[in-house]
């Protein structure tokens, strides 16, 4: 019993130790974007002397943070919807509806998750300047859904096999529609998977950098990810702005998943077993 | 009820939105990638037909795609090998904790869902020269090196330091999807080995391990392709600099294709990306060949 013990006392060290490694660099962030920029270098460590709210002023307004969280919204709200309702249509013919090629469209659809976006970079940007879609939120809406369309479809077929077919079958005799089945049943029944796949499409998009970076180039249009490469470059000095723009850029991912924490672990659990 | 499934009508109209988009977004491109890899074509000119030359001089005479492979491939070992054993690891812990098991895992997963590209220029803070990381060495008195500046050695210490930062944020996807696996085994399993007198410790090593074998195919071939993909950490971090030292393919596409408008060229890159993932995949897939196991 005593041996047992001492064990848990050196996991739970590890654990917390590791713990710190995760927590401490989020603290020192919050703490260095309230500083002045000399203090920053004169008590690195210590809290503020005198809160600078005013940093966070001039970060949302010199990084012109407020469109491109706007920007980010829009693109990934779009996608979020079009993604979870094209998905899972295409799901539901996948896994419910009986046709000869529903198996060689799933592996048309699971091919594109090794496909990286760098290979068709490219050739999209030179379709989408000719279309005038480049600098145009639907240009990166487009692309955004498609990535997304891979994993969702993966997971909500998983969700869709696994409902039994006696539901259907009892929905078919009293007469609906196969339409009905899939708005008034099946959808319903796979909320859990929507929820998922809504947050992983969120997650990813919210964060993309390289396809915003490469198809928006007027400023009105930036998203998050891309607006913050700005404090790189002629910024970099200013680090205490810099500090309150990325915390403004995470903090709605942090509310998120501080929110469903839970149940993003638990979808993920399904997703991955099920596969 | 058959009838009903098999209305042609309905399949069509639940396949082709999604079928669309793949087919225009995904696969014309992917075809027209490889058309334009085999030409020479600036954003002035028309795209003129040299068959190969590309890639000759992507892999003769390019001394920044010689960097930039071997920095990606770096990345990709070393991140396999890393995420896997710590993210086993700290699976393994986790599953067996009777308490704070949900706390510990959200603070390792946290980093996951944020953006790399915000998280980079945290951690390029945090490795500047005179701040952060070598702040807290000088009250030591040591003074810590140029973190993402030094260019001594075969794999120079900025590509250490991006590895360290991907490890730490990408190690709590794999302990996640670790983690599904292990809580998927039967209980009963581990039961029955307790009784036959088999330590928590070796019960993990004869049950655990060769149980979550398919689950390792998975979260290896994600790693690997993950870090090929590489871009926002790198480019927040050090740009590829300094003197293109820190490229990876990514980044050498970016630059070919958006600061040069070398279109031909980084079509190459990309094409030989694709490749490398696709090698990747099927080399993991076959060499861990999965078997059935009741669970």
């Amino acid at each position: 019993m005593k041996r047992l013990k001492f064990s848990n006392i050196i996991i739970y060290l590890f654990l917390s130790v590791f713990a710190l490694l995760y927590v401490v660099p989020f603290l020192w962030m919050i703490s260095v974007s309230f500083k002045t920029n000399a203090e920053v270098f004169t008590n690195p460590f210590k809290l503020p002397q005198v809160f600078q709210w005013n940093n966070y002023y001039v970060a949302w307004n010199s990084g012109k943070l407020g469109v491109a969280t706007l920007n980010s919204i829009i693109v990934c709200l779009i996608t979020l919807l079009a993604s979870m309702f094209i998905g899972s249509m295409a799901a539901f013919a996948i896994a419910r509806m009986r046709w000869k090629l529903a198996r060689p469209a799933m592996t048309y659809f699971l091919i594109g998750m090794m496909i990286p976006v760098h290979c068709v970079l490219i050739p999209l940007f030179i379709q989408f300047s000719k279309l005038n879609l480049t600098n145009h939120l639907l240009g990166l809406i487009l692309p955004y859904i498609t990535f997304s369309l891979p994993m969702t479809i993966f997971i909500m077929t998983n969700f869709f096999r696994g409902m039994s077919s006696e539901l259907f079958e009892a929905a078919c005799i009293d007469g609906c529609s196969i339409y009905r089945c899939f708005f008034h049943i099946a959808l319903p029944l796979a909320r859990t998977g929507l929820f998922v796949t809504g947050l992983m499409t969120f997650v990813n998009n919210w964060n993309e950098l390289l396809m915003a970076m490469v198809f928006i180039s007027d400023v009105q249009k930036k998203t998050l990810p891309v607006t913050l490469t700005y404090f790189v470059g002629p910024y970099a000095t200013n680090y205490v702005q810099m500090f309150a723009a990325i915390v403004i850029a995470i903090a709605p991912s942090i509310l998120i998943y501080c929110c469903f924490s839970n149940q993003i672990v638990d979808g993920l659990t399904q997703g991955a077993i099920k596969g | 009820m058959d009838k009903i499934f098999r209305n042609k009508l309905a399949i069509i109209l639940f396949i082709t939105p999604a079928l669309l988009l793949f087919t225009a977004i995904l696969l014309i491109p992917i075809c027209q990638s490889f058309y334009y890899s085999l030409c020479d074509w600036n954003a002035l000119t028309s795209p003129k037909f040299v068959a190969f030359d590309n890639f000759k001089r992507l892999f003769l005479k390019d001394k920044i795609m010689r960097t930039a492979l071997k920095n990606s491939l770096f990345f990709m070992f070393f991140s396999a090998i890393t995420q896997q054993i710590l993210g086993l690891i700290l699976a393994g812990i986790l599953t067996n904790l009777k308490r704070g098991r949900n706390l510990f895992k959200n603070i390792y997963y946290l980093p996951a869902v944020l953006s790399s590209a915000a998280l980079g220029l945290l951690w390029s803070f945090l490795f500047n020269p005179k701040m952060g990381i070598n702040q807290i060495l000088s009250y030591f008195g040591v003074e810590g090196p140029l973190w993402l500046m030094d260019t001594k050695g075969f794999i120079i210490l900025p590509m250490w330091v991006i590895a360290f930062v991907a490890l730490w944020q990408y190690t709590g996807t794999t302990m996640m999807l670790y983690m599904a696996q292990i809580s998927g085994i039967s209980k009963s399993l581990y039961e029955a080995s307790y009784i036959d007198g088999a330590s928590k410790f070796k019960s993990f090593f004869t049950i655990t391990l060769p149980l979550i074998k398919p689950m390792v195919a998975t979260t290896l071939s994600l790693n690997c392709i993950g870090s090929l993909k590489f871009f926002d950490l790198v480019y927040n971090m050090t740009q590829g600099g300094p003197n293109h030292r820190t490229d990876v393919l990514a980044t050498h596409l970016y630059n070919e294709g958006f600061q040069y408008f070398k279109y031909g060229y980084a079509n190459a890159i990309g094409v030989v990306l694709l490749l490398m993932c696709l090698i990747v995949t099927v080399v993991i897939n076959r060499s861990i060949k999965v078997k059935n196991y009741e669970m």
